[in-house]
């Protein structure tokens, strides 16, 4: 006697993303070892092919988790009655193309995306945005699908988070598992502030702040941030290719905690709408530091905020401003 | 090495070769959240690729120190074979010279052979003693030997190659056939050579349903259907894969890699079978001394072939026809030693 499947929506799944993600979904990393799923695979028409090669290796890996497979163009089938909802699909920025290039493109792709999620997904839908500019991306899907909690639109800077704490775990030559508490604030770009003033280590005489181990405020308000803000060119470099893996895998960690609770103790980034909390203005989808339980999140009050903090809070938060202007330039 | 305070069991070490590439994109995150070896197994990631590919090795090696793991304990990242085999528990191989258009096979064998003989020797002197190895590079079965031969002091029982891709493919196609889930279908073997000539049987296949475990052979009568199309279409899913992604199967391949060696490692489920390339005794008339797909059970992290199944006169020559595909691989083989 299993439960009940879970559907599971990807868009843009025959992409590079779509190709890491979907077999962690199948493999119960989302939602759990004993969730089984349905993925719903979307793309456009010109993946077409691709996407059913996808779909075919899932059916080849015969998952015990997975229980079916649509893969389709077709936005409605894409969303009808889904329980989550990871947009990976967008339009990439191409060489030459300017800001408000890109924006057009994606304001358009999740005003329509927006619609038909909030005609055909599941009541009480959960939705991650991926794809870049992804606060934005999530702001307008917002927007135009008023019927979705806004609780349930989110973006993913879990990536962010979990290369913070990376970073901190090989600066201090400790397991990642035992860095927690790090803040991605902000936009998943190069405005976003990796702050590590809250972040622990747990050390054998117990938990310690990382500012203390560390040692070197320096490094953390200089190289660290930069290293975590330009990570994923950093990749590109390096692979020739985006960082596919490590975003699906953030993409599934961000799901998971907000499913099934984060662990005491402990809490996650998350691109989420802003209530006004830490003075950010409301109505952003911003990151903040969330607990989760019971498939709700919550952000993380009372935290003290130093000067160099505010100021980067701010400037993350003016951007993202900016990027909401120049979004509902396109609408016009 | 770092350690952690919860209590934990001992890191063990896994060797990834050809880790630069799409299979092993695929492969090294499912290791690292414990598919492969379980969910409480800690692992240490070795990596190796060729110096060509050593950047994007790097990239590979950044990501996944970006996905926070928390059983990944460490990831070395290295072009030095020694530094790569070094202490590791379990070997997946999936380097080798990828087959170009227009190669005869003898090419094709003639530039895996010392690829496979190099490993060998530093798998021997190098690797964790009890070192379980999977070959997923094609030409699997036969690199898979070369390698055998080379590593005389590796049990001949430690080296396999990879066919649980196929058997997962049938396992999937007869669910499809039947219209009941994937994990309601067991037991199909395939037999032989990881190639064209390699051998889906069902006839002991079964199918979980509401009245008891079912023979597929009851449920689809459809026998020209089983000995014609259902064959072509999992002998052939690799092409099929690569013409609709313009890819090779990397995902299936990385999942069904993990699926081999998490059943050697933790036990086949009771009652259940699963197919592996190993060294063949002469079970079922199949000529020693090749690496072979066999219906294997498996457990306390030892395989054995399961005996006793009747093969009819069908499944016989088929069996044979991909058995003298491999001895002829075999010599080939050989002879690009000479």
């Amino acid at each position: 006697m299993g439960k009940e499947p879970v559907r599971v929506l990807v868009t843009g799944a025959a992409g590079q993303i779509g190709y890491a993600l979907v077999p962690m979904i199948a493999r119960g990393v989302m939602l759990g070892p004993d969730q089984p799923v349905i993925l719903h695979m979307l793309d456009i028409p010109p993946a077409a092919e691709a996407l059913n090669g996808v779909k075919m290796e899932l059916v080849d890996a015969a998952f015990p988790l997975l229980k079916g497979v649509v893969a389709t163009t077709d936005v409605v089938e894409g969303c009808t009655g889904v329980n989550i909802a990871i947009m990976v699909g967008g339009f990439p920025r191409k060489e030459g193309m300017e800001r408000k290039d890109v924006m057009s493109k994606n304001v358009s792709i999740y005003k329509s995306q927006a619609s038909a999620l909030e005609q055909h997904a599941a009541a009480n839908c959960k939705v991650l945005v991926v794809a870049n500019p992804a606060n934005t991306n999530a702001l307008i899907l917002k927007e135009f699908a008023p019927s979705i909690p806004e609780k349930n639109i989110t973006c993913l800077t879990r990536l962010d988070h979990n290369r913070a704490l990376g970073q901190i775990s090989e600066r201090l030559n400790v397991q990642v598992s035992d860095v927690k508490n790090a803040i991605i604030w902000g936009n998943h770009s190069s405005t976003q502030y990796p702050d590590v003033n809250h972040a622990t280590v747990k050390t054998p005489s117990g938990e310690k702040p990382v500012r203390e181990l560390v040692a070197d405020d320096a490094w953390l308000h200089g190289e660290f941030i930069a290293t975590v803000q330009q990570r994923g060119a950093a990749i590109i470099k390096a692979r020739k290719l985006s960082s596919a893996l490590s975003a699906a895998s953030s993409a599934c960690d961000h799901i998971r905690d907000w499913v099934l609770g984060t662990p005491e103790g402990t809490w996650v980034s998350m691109g989420v709408y802003s209530d006004g909390s830490y003075n950010v203005p409301a109505g952003l989808i911003y990151s903040f530091p969330v607990t989760c339980r019971n498939g709700e999140w919550t952000i993380v009050q009372g935290l003290s905020i130093d000067e160099l903090s505010r100021k980067k809070l701010d400037l993350t938060a003016e951007e993202l401003t900016e990027e909401k202007a120049l979004a509902y330039s396109c609408l016009s | 090495m770092r350690g952690s305070l919860k209590m934990e069991k001992e890191p063990m070490k896994v060797l990834v070769t050809g880790a630069a590439g799409q299979i092993g994109y695929a492969i090294a995150p499912m290791i690292a959240r414990g598919i492969m070896l379980g969910p409480d197994q800690p692992v240490i990631l070795h990596l190796l690729d060729i110096a060509l590919a050593a950047e994007a090795l790097h990239g590979v090696k950044m990501e996944l120190l970006d996905a926070a793991f928390p059983l990944l304990k460490e990831v070395h990242a290295t072009t030095d074979v020694t530094e790569a085999c070094k202490d590791v528990n379990v070997a997946i191989m999936l380097g080798g010279f990828p087959r170009k258009e227009g190669m005869e096979r003898k090419d094709m064998m003639s530039k895996n052979v010392p690829i496979y003989k190099e490993q060998a020797s530093a798998l021997e002197e190098h690797a964790a003693s009890d070192c379980k190895v999977l070959v997923v590079a094609n030409p699997a079965n036969t690199n898979a030997l070369i390698l055998k031969e080379f590593a005389p002091s590796i049990p001949e029982k430690n080296i396999t190659c990879l066919t649980r891709l196929d058997h997962n493919r049938a396992l999937s196609q007869i669910a499809e056939r039947l219209k009941v889930y994937v994990a309601d279908v067991k037991n199909v073997i395939i037999w032989g050579n990881h190639s064209s000539t390699q051998y889906p049987d069902i006839n002991h296949a079964t199918v979980t349903t509401p009245n008891g475990e079912r023979p597929v052979k009851e449920l689809d009568t459809d026998d020209h259907w089983l000995k014609n199309e259902f064959i072509n279409t999992v002998q052939q899913r690799g092409v099929a894969i690569i013409k609709a992604r313009k890819a090779s199967s990397a995902l299936s391949a990385a999942s069904a890699a993990c699926d081999h060696m998490r059943d050697w490692v933790l036990g086949t489920p009771k009652g259940t079978w699963v197919s592996m390339g190993v060294y063949s005794d002469g079970s079922y008339g199949i000529p020693k001394d090749i690496i072979y797909s066999f219906p294997v059970k498996c457990e306390k992290g030892k395989w054995s072939i399961v005996k006793g199944l009747k093969i009819d006169e069908f499944s016989r020559a088929k069996m044979d026809a991909t058995a003298k595909d491999l001895i002829d691989e075999k010599e080939v083989a050989h002879s690009c030693l000479n």
